[in-house]
């Protein structure tokens, strides 16, 4: 795994990829045209073709078998490759897998397999090779056509540009506080539903403090926002959203929303399931993000062409890189063979998170055929495909036995201060001893192989050889992730454009080896707007294209796709419920008008999360009471017209920290990376064991090692999202194994002991003691009652204890922390009112 | 969708028993519901309530025995006299052209009634061939392992697609109320997406135990897990029964008042019956999990005898104890089946290692009568090839292979499908995993193209747009 130098270059990112990436194995358009020469088509005609037909097409022609997925009948089947690959790199013989099959290099490739062709035959395949591979044939050219109209597909609601209308007059005109209001009070009076009462001062801000931070309100910011509230209860409301809004652990929340969208891991999952060391630095980036207030339509440019942008320094830079990695952390299945595979996969996914996450639709379904429902037709896929394929991807990993796909990773202009993972200069030295031994090792054993091969012997040293490689591989990677100083390295994962771009085939059903017509890059044609690009350059991928295509104020999805999403993590439900798909078989907007009023307003205001956010926890709707009322239940049980607000679970990250939070524990500073960094280059469960994923820290949830099959327990059971899929809203279960973890895990069992010993420590009498108890567990003063069924549970569970032969004061301890436990399982500390 | 007025009903029992009486009270007004509709045991709550198959389920239960690494069906279950005679030459199969055929080194014959032709590698197994449904024209996509067996799980190599087992359970729901419905025994590392959900409610996925509990806890070995402790989270290391009762009534007590503050909370709800699910669990799972019940003669069948069969043994007894239970779909592991070399030595200590347990298992069903309801079913990812690896291995066959099915509703004493004459590729009764999954679900009951799920805008399947059920199997 070395790593790719980039050099610094701050006047023009666009020349960095020309400049200094490697050869990308694809060949320029401009080399293809001169192999087309009348003479070399000549050659072709006399030298080769008739060799093709008379040795090859029996096994790789359509009109007979299409051996391993290789067709030699047609130019474009030649280019194309078969399941190992591309056979054919023109101008280059010794790279090209033709040659080496037809010269019977490698014993996987013999080929013809029967009898080898005569020398001078081989010797004009070279040639041909050698001038390009000049093809004449046109093939019998498949062309995917498409029965999509897109005129009659863009009369769809979600494809028409949101209009801002004025909001709607309501009867109960002293409800409203906000133009929003307007729009949710206007549906309710049309259903004969009046809205739910204000909540209660504490559950308000319980609520508010959950959504906006994360965290629950300590006891002191409970009474003293109790008494700003008695003054003047809008003030001291509007005041606690300016200052949630600012806090640092807002970003840690909001962050982690998007995390789920852009389905953020710490490993490659599937099959192999490698660590990804260096996708914390996008984590810490998506959070920073937030807590900036930087403008949604520039974040979204900067994950999806942050390399490409202008910039003004390193630090812009390194940041703009980091944001690529959006790209680059998802799910890989890294012992695919076929790199040609891998490479579309990997295209693919990408689709599949930007269409998903940035437009709310689900291209990736028209990768096999035109999409089913929406009007995106097979070409406009593979269009899009073009651009991701032009890009190249930086996503790491080691190369052991099964991964066979890993690739460099970027190295940052910015070195960090205090790097992770440094050597001394004796482990440095220890480990190059290792490898150099483990080399010599491996040669040896090599050499005994081709000799025992030879001898016709059995190969047991295989084995060996797959182990001291394994060896090596480990090895390496350690040492590359240092200096010669053996300073860590400061990578990180993201994209950069290929030298010269890829023109997409578009492929029949998907498959690799039934290539139809070429396409040019490009976009959704549904999507089309004024100021979209004709064509795309031929310098670049056309990802900074596609980054502004995606925030044009002219493209209808971006903005309402995001204000949904915001909508929905407040409301619990979107105005589309499903917010990852606003396409013909996703859900209509409960309220249309208003969706489109603050997706105008959006854009308006600069794409400005914080200020949606704050006009949305601004508006008397969100602050309802959750009150049941049966006959608003029966008329509209999904609560679709806000007749109150929904109650709802808290996210696992949340119940985590709230917990600790009550014990009194939470360690609000950012660790530095994530034990996934610490862990370094390994599979999920090695050396990034389950013990350590599970280790006990204090720190806030959302700093948490999140690799894919791989999660600790604490957010595992709580449906967390799944970093494999595209998660805009999260499951809520209810599992016993969620039960379990409550009754038993060690880590609840310390938190209600440890807030025990804190209840015992700031609280001298047992009433104040059991009073603190509620007001830490549920941010709110406990009832007569409560007080009273608590004081009997400490009674008779110490009489129990002691009857079991406990010592009294033991007893005791152990009763408050069962109590304390308790509290920190029950259903009101777990949900939101 | 359950109407609002059953939430309502169901809301009203458990916010009557709002205070005071405390769990001994909640279970005796549960019950006297559970008696009024007529049903047996504690109602399994919400999403995993059992539901009605499609049709006439021949099969209620599942117990997959999964082989990893693929196991040669050449020297097991599939008999082929023509590569033993053409042993040494060179084949003319497929992409290994020119390589040497390798006649099975073990000797076949035939079994039971039936006479199906069986190696001599599968002694125990052997006597029970008049209930073996042997699939020998399997086939699948790919020839690696990690792929091919997300494929037998899910269907799709590809995307992260619910498991064999969730779509079971999402279908029947489960049977028991203290149990999970689908569990997976000895699930090693990095095989979640075998036993996921996916985009299917996560309720559905397996709850993975790992092994036998007690001190020899032998069903999973390596790291972890050598406390005894086969569940996570089973026991609390403060209280004992009592006092975590105690606690988990005051836990109740506060959970019913917001129950009744919210009035209408089917999440609350839901809350109170996982904490009663989950604390009958402490006391069911050990128990069934602690094999000291089962007497000499049981041990003795499985082969549990702390020798080779013992591990395996346990695994295949506690599946018994769990369908038995009433879990709804149960998997055990066992691994190390790649042979590319050594296969002289290894394969017949792997066959030894699952024979006699499988053919206990079989025994015990049978003898308890619930082999005719369970479906007993032997997998590995693909199959080998018929020609050598180094004079002593065989390399992967994705192209031609065998699994078998038992009890359940399928034919025994019954051979389905072939391989050519060398058992390198399916040529008749082809069954590819798809086709493999229709059948399974088919003999739940279940109509595997109506077996669907909505997730992002369309409906998704586990054979996708595929999947033949192979009517000829039926018993």
């Amino acid at each position: 795994m070395t790593k790719e130098l980039l050099v610094k270059m701050h006047t023009h990112p666009l020349l960095m990829g020309l400049v200094c990436l490697g050869a990308s194995g694809l060949m320029p358009a401009q080399a293809e045209e001169k192999a087309a020469s009348a003479e070399g088509v000549k050659f072709f005609e006399t030298k080769i073709r008739p060799v093709l037909v008379e040795y090859c097409y029996q096994c790789h022609s359509a009109e007979e078998k299409i051996k391993g997925g290789l067709r030699l009948d047609t130019r474009e089947g030649l280019r194309h490759g078969g399941d190992s690959g591309p056979v054919m790199e023109p101008g280059k013989p010794e790279e090209s897998l033709l040659w080496t099959a037809i010269t019977w290099q490698d014993g996987d490739y013999e080929m013809p397999p029967k009898q080898k062709l005569p020398e001078s035959v081989i010797a004009d395949f070279r040639k041909w090779i050698e001038m390009g591979a000049p093809d004449p044939r046109e093939g019998e050219k498949v062309v995917i056509k498409t029965e999509i109209d897109i005129e009659e597909g863009r009369k769809f609601w979600a494809f028409q540009n949101p209009e801002k209308v004025n909001p709607p007059g309501v009867e109960a005109g002293d409800w409203p506080r906000s133009g929003v209001d307007h729009f949710v009070l206007a549906e309710l009076e049309e259903a004969g539903l009046p809205p739910a009462r204000d909540a209660d001062a504490d559950v308000l801000l319980r609520r508010l403090y959950l959504d906006l931070i994360g965290l629950p309100p300590t006891p002191g910011e409970f009474s003293s926002y109790g008494e700003a509230w008695r003054r003047d209860p809008v003030a001291a409301y509007r005041a606690k959203v300016d200052e949630l809004l600012a806090r640092p652990q807002f970003g840690e929340r909001w962050g982690r929303h998007w995390l789920d969208v852009a389905r953020y891991a710490e490993s490659s999952g599937k099959e192999i399931n490698m660590t990804y060391p260096h996708a914390w630095r996008y984590r810490d980036y998506v959070i920073d993000s937030f807590n900036r207030d930087k403008p949604y339509d520039q974040f979204v440019r900067e994950q999806i062409a942050g390399d490409l942008l202008p910039i003004e320094s390193d630090e812009e830079w390194q940041e703009n890189l980091i944001a690529t990695g959006f790209l680059a952390l998802g799910p890989k299945g890294l012992n695919e063979r076929n790199p040609r595979q891998f490479a579309i996969d990997l295209a693919d996914e990408q689709i599949d998170v930007t269409t998903q996450a940035i437009l709310g639709l689900t291209v990736s379904c028209a990768r096999c055929h035109d999409h089913k429902s929406d009007p995106v037709p097979t070409a406009d896929y593979y269009a899009l495909s073009g651009i991701f394929q032009s890009t190249r991807t930086y996503f790491g990993t080691i190369n052991l036995a099964v991964g066979r796909r890993g690739t460099k990773l970027l190295e940052l202009p910015v070195a960090d201060e205090a790097p992770l993972r440094s050597m001394s200069t004796r482990e440095m030295n220890f480990m190059k001893e290792r490898l150099a031994e483990a080399e010599e090792r491996f040669e040896e054993l090599q050499r005994q192989a081709r000799e025992n091969r030879r001898d016709g012997g059995n190969n047991n040293i295989q084995q060996q050889i797959l182990r001291v490689r394994r060896t090596i591989t480990g090895f390496r990677a350690r040492l590359n992730a240092v200096d010669s100083k053996g300073i860590g390295k400061t990578l990180g994962m993201g994209v950069q454009d290929y030298p010269s771009p890829v023109e997409p085939v578009v492929l029949v059903r998907g498959e690799l080896d039934k290539p139809a017509q070429k396409v040019p890059r490009g976009f959704l044609q549904v999507l089309a707007h004024e100021g979209s690009p004709e064509s795309l350059p031929v310098d670049g991928s056309g990802r900074l294209e596609l980054a502004q295509w995606l925030t044009s104020p002219e493209n209808p999805l971006t903005a309402r796709v995001m204000v949904n999403r915001i909508w929905q993590k407040l409301f619990g439900q979107g105005l589309v419920t499903s917010t990852s798909n606003f396409g013909a078989t996703g859900q209509a907007p409960s309220h249309p008008a208003l969706l489109d009023y603050l997706a105008v307003g959006f854009m308006e205001d600069g794409w400005s999360v914080k200020s949606m956010i704050r006009e949305l926890v601004n508006t008397r709707a969100y602050q309802m009471s959750s009150e049941f009322r049966e006959e608003a239940y029966l008329k509209d049980p999904e609560n679709v017209l806000l007749w109150r607000f929904t109650p709802r679970r808290l996210d696992a990250e949340i119940l985590r920290d709230a917990m600790l939070c009550a014990s009194g524990e939470i360690d609000m500073d950012r660790p530095r990376g994530s034990m996934v960094a610490t862990a370094g280059d390994t599979v999920v469960g090695q050396r990034l064991s389950p013990e350590l994923i599970n280790r006990e820290v204090t720190y806030r949830s959302v700093y948490l090692p999140f690799v894919r099959d791989g999660m600790p327990e604490a957010l595992a059971l709580f449906d967390p999202a799944d970093p494999n899929l595209v998660t805009g809203e999260r499951e809520s279960t209810n599992v016993p194994g969620q039960a379990l973890y409550l009754l038993n895990n060690g880590f609840v069992l310390r938190r209600g002991e440890v807030m025990a010993e804190r209840l015992i420590k700031e609280a001298d009498k047992p009433r104040e003691r059991l009073e603190l108890a509620f007001n830490l567990a549920y941010g709110r003063k406990a009832t007569t009652l409560e007080l009273e069924q608590a004081r009997e549970f400490l009674w008779d569970f110490t009489a129990a204890a002691v009857k079991k032969g406990d010592e009294r004061r033991e007893a005791g301890y152990q009763a408050l922390g069962a109590f304390c436990q308790a509290l920190l399982i029950s259903a009101e500390f777990r949900y939101l009112n | 969708m359950i109407s609002p007025q059953e939430l309502f009903s169901r809301r009203a029992a458990l916010r009557s028993i709002s205070s005071g009486f405390g769990y001994l009270a909640f279970a005796a007004l549960a019950d006297q519901q559970a008696r009024a509709e007529n049903k047996p045991g504690p109602k399994v709550p919400g999403p995993l309530a059992p539901r009605e198959p499609h049709f006439p389920a021949r099969a209620k239960r599942v117990i997959f025995l999964s082989m990893r690494g693929a196991p040669s069906h050449v020297d097991t279950f599939d008999y082929k006299p023509q590569l033993s005679r053409d042993d040494g030459k060179a084949g003319a199969s497929g992409r290994f052209r020119g390589a040497r055929l390798l006649g099975s080194p073990w000797e076949f014959s035939q079994h039971g009634e039936s006479g199906l032709w069986i190696s001599e590698l599968m002694p125990e197994v052997s006597a029970h061939a008049d209930d073996l449904c042997l699939l020998n024209g399997m086939h699948t996509d790919l020839p690696n392992h990690p792929q091919a067996q997300v494929q037998m799980h899910t269907g799709n190599h590809q995307f992260v697609r619910p498991s064999l087992g969730a779509w079971t359970l999402y279908g029947l729901g489960s049977a028991n109320a203290n149990l999970p419905g689908f569990i997976a025994l000895n699930a090693g590392n990095g095989t979640a997406q075998h036993f996921g959900s996916a985009f299917l409610p996560a309720i559905y996925q397996a709850a993975r135990f790992g092994g036998a509990g007690g001190r020899r806890n032998v069903a999973r070995r390596g790291r972890g897990n050598e406390s005894g402790e086969s569940v996570p989270n089973i026991r609390n290391r403060n209280l004992d029964t009592d006092l975590q009762r105690m606690q988990l009534d005051y836990v109740q007590k506060l959970n019913r008042a917001k129950l009744s503050q919210d009035v209408h909370q089917p999440d609350v709800e839901g809350v109170i019956e996982s904490f009663e699910l989950a604390f009958r669990m402490q006391d069911e799972v050990p128990e069934l999990m602690d094999l000291s019940s089962e007497s000499k003669e049981t041990l003795g069948l499985y082969g549990i005898d702390g020798g080779e069969t013992d591990r395996f043994g346990r695994q295949c007894l506690l599946a018994r104890r769990f369908v038995e239970a009433g879990v709804r779909f149960v998997e055990l592991t066992h691994g190390n089946w790649d042979h590319h070399r050594n296969l002289s030595e290894d394969l017949p200590a792997r066959c030894n290692e699952i024979d006699k347990p499988i053919a206990g298992l079989l025994a015990d069903l049978k003898r308890r009568d619930l082999l005719k309801d369970t479906l007993v079913v032997w997998a590995g990812e693909f199959g080998r090839t018929p020609h050598g690896q180094g004079g002593d291995g065989r390399d992967h066959n994705n192209k031609g292979y065998t699994t078998w099915m038992a009890g359940g509703g399928v034919k025994g004493g019954f051979r389905y499908g072939a391989t050519d004459p060398h058992g390198y590729e399916a040529v008749e009764g082809k069954m590819h995993i798809h086709d493999w999954h229709a059948t399974i679900l088919h003999l739940l009951g279940l109509d595997h193209e109506k077996l669907t799920y909505r997730h992002a805008g369309r409906d998704f399947r586990l054979t996708d747009v595929h999947g033949v059920v192979a009517k000829e199997i039926l018993a």
